[in-house]
């Protein structure tokens, strides 16, 4: 009883006695949500666009974050530095599409998979080689303050640079989502995604939307990388964390850009919610790492389209 | 029946291979302007492989295409698009996950004149076009009485109506060559009869070409102006359907011959 007490009731009550920590919770939980949620668009986008999934998305996180940063303690203005990367990002794209998906075309989706695997290998190698291994911390002038808010039942506090990373990450979410829902070029990229071949004859170039997409994917993972490296520093330990996407991926359907979002939120509040009020009173805390590899297995039982995903249903 | 407009595509010694298959030996035709053009063969005699050396699917070891005077040999269905020349396909390849509006407006893409990121950024120029073409597509929607599935996510719709938009979809690129893959198999009399009466609707009030494969000899006999017929990628003979019909050797290529 007393253990069924601790995990069934306990936590609410707790929940309800100190309403202004379970905003400050709910707060940190879904800004870091809605930066899973970028990195996931990353994955998104590709695979709706061709249908591969690109294992080498958190790299790319990384390597952009990398560069940005690199090119910044070379003395290069932090605007110029962040058009610069997304040159690079873009060179990046061109290189995978002549050099990996080309010559792939027409191949299994495994095949192309184990290419980007190989991808995320070189990039990271590559990134070490070109910029080193260290840790670096990102300045670009994001304000990092400590804000206390009054709210009708208490004072919370909340981080100016949460707050800020919060507010871009909604913004590019949106301009992106409304970028595939109501312009031409958002319609090709997901009538490529519908069907190659249908997309050849109505005459959109399949390899110039590749370009495209993957170049978007890369400025996506630019925006991830510089957030997450504002946090935490940029270090090669970020592309673990962009491995969070997956589940969102699992939540959200793989193919959904509104499921990418609403997935990431999801974790970003679940993980922090279920860490403090079940993870460090029962489990001694660290429940963040795994919490959400264990949602998305349950999802994978029960719903493994996703929330937003399109339900595979084959006639027979 | 023949209306002799000009050479519109000429097709001149078609090979292609895969690998050691030959699924097309040294096939030549002319489909003139204004005319219902039809492909016929048994099973497996090329008639697919010839739509899709036409649109640019395949490239064929031999021989050369010309459309509008103009050869070519190497050329990307994108390209073949542009220039005017777009089809439907055998099992249906429609956007599944879109409407049916979305579907046809697709089928403008090649017209838009804005620049991608024109399209995608600016919106004052990309606004009007889009309205523009609205408008044309709306024309299409109408023309081809599929209005009350517009806003339906075709994947939801029933096959005869996907058929329909599909050919929806290749009318909005407003093409001078338009290629049906077997477009009305597998409907039923009343489909059948829609979908004929939409390839001749086609054909009279928009003036477009058309180049059809299709197994109901009925359907070829009553729309097409001319008809060719491909026997294991070899041409057996051309000519009106009256003509073709009177042909020993697709009479045999048909119903078998006993070779005793």
């Amino acid at each position: 009883m007393e253990t069924l007490y601790l995990i069934l009731i306990d936590p609410f009550v707790q929940m309800v006695d100190e309403p202004s920590f379970l905003v400050e919770v709910l707060i940190g939980g879904l800004t870091s949500g809605v930066m899973y949620s970028l990195v996931a668009l990353g994955f998104v986008l590709i695979f709706k666009a061709s249908g591969i999934f690109n294992f080498a998305q958190g790299i790319f996180v990384l390597f952009a974050a990398l560069n940005f940063v690199g090119l910044m303690d070379l003395g290069v203005h932090p605007i110029l530095a962040f058009v610069i990367t997304i040159g690079i990002m873009t060179a990046l794209a061109f290189a995978v599409d002549r050099l990996v998906l080309r010559p792939l075309v027409n191949q299994d989706p495994i095949i192309l998979f184990m290419a980007t695997i190989g991808i995320a290998f070189f990039l990271e190698g590559f990134g070490e080689t070109l910029w080193g291994g260290d840790v670096r911390p990102v300045q670009v002038g994001i304000p990092d303050a400590a804000l206390f808010w009054e709210l009708g039942f208490g004072e919370i506090l909340v981080q100016s640079a949460d707050l800020f990373a919060g507010v871009i990450a909604a913004f590019l979410v949106t301009v992106l989502a409304l970028f595939f829902h109501f312009t031409p070029v958002g319609r090709a990229l997901r009538a490529v995604a519908d069907d190659h071949q249908a997309a050849l004859s109505v005459g959109i170039p399949l390899n110039n939307i590749w370009v495209i997409v993957w170049a978007v994917a890369g400025f996506v993972a630019l925006a991830a990388g510089i957030m997450w490296g504002a946090k935490l520093g940029v270090q090669f330990a970020l592309s673990t964390i962009a491995l969070k996407a997956l589940p969102v991926l699992i939540l959200g359907g793989f193919t959904s850009i509104p499921g990418a979002i609403v997935g990431g939120l999801i974790v970003g509040a679940g993980e922090k919610l279920f860490e403090n009020f079940w993870g460090v009173p029962l489990l001694g805390g660290a429940t963040e790492d795994w919490f959400a590899y264990i949602v998305a297995m349950i999802f994978l039982f029960f719903r493994p389209q996703g929330l937003f995903g399109e339900k595979i249903i084959e006639r027979v | 029946m023949t209306r002799p407009g000009d050479i519109l595509l000429s097709v001149k010694d078609i090979s292609l291979r895969f690998g050691g298959v030959r699924a097309l030996t040294d096939v030549s035709f002319d489909i003139h302007e204004g005319e219902i053009f039809a492909i016929i063969g048994p099973n497996g005699a090329g008639k697919s492989s010839m739509l899709n050396c036409i649109n640019g699917f395949y490239h064929p070891q031999e021989g050369t295409i010309t459309f509008k005077g103009e050869e070519r040999r190497q050329m990307r269905p994108h390209e073949a698009a542009a220039q005017g020349i777009s089809r439907t396909f055998q099992n249906i390849a429609l956007f599944k996950g879109m409407t049916t509006l979305e579907n046809v407006m697709t089928g403008r893409m090649l017209k838009m004149k804005a620049s991608f990121v024109e399209q995608a950024f600016y919106m004052l120029r990309g606004r009007q076009e889009e309205i523009a073409h609205r408008e044309k597509v709306e024309e299409v929607i109408d023309f081809l009485e599929i209005q009350a599935i517009r806003k339906t996510p075709v994947g939801r719709l029933p096959y005869g109506l996907q058929k329909r938009v599909e050919l929806a979809r290749a009318l909005a690129a407003e093409p001078q060559l338009l290629l049906l893959d077997e477009p009305m198999a597998g409907m039923n009399v009343e489909e059948k009869e829609d979908m004929c009466r939409f390839v001749l609707s086609t054909n009279h009030e928009l003036g477009t070409t058309i180049a059809l494969i299709e197994h109901d000899m009925g359907v070829v006999m009553d729309l097409s102006d001319r008809v060719v017929v491909l026997d294991y990628g070899k041409k057996l003979a051309e000519g009106t359907p009256g003509e073709v019909r009177g042909n020993q050797d697709v009479i045999d290529a048909y119903l078998g011959v006993s070779h005793d």
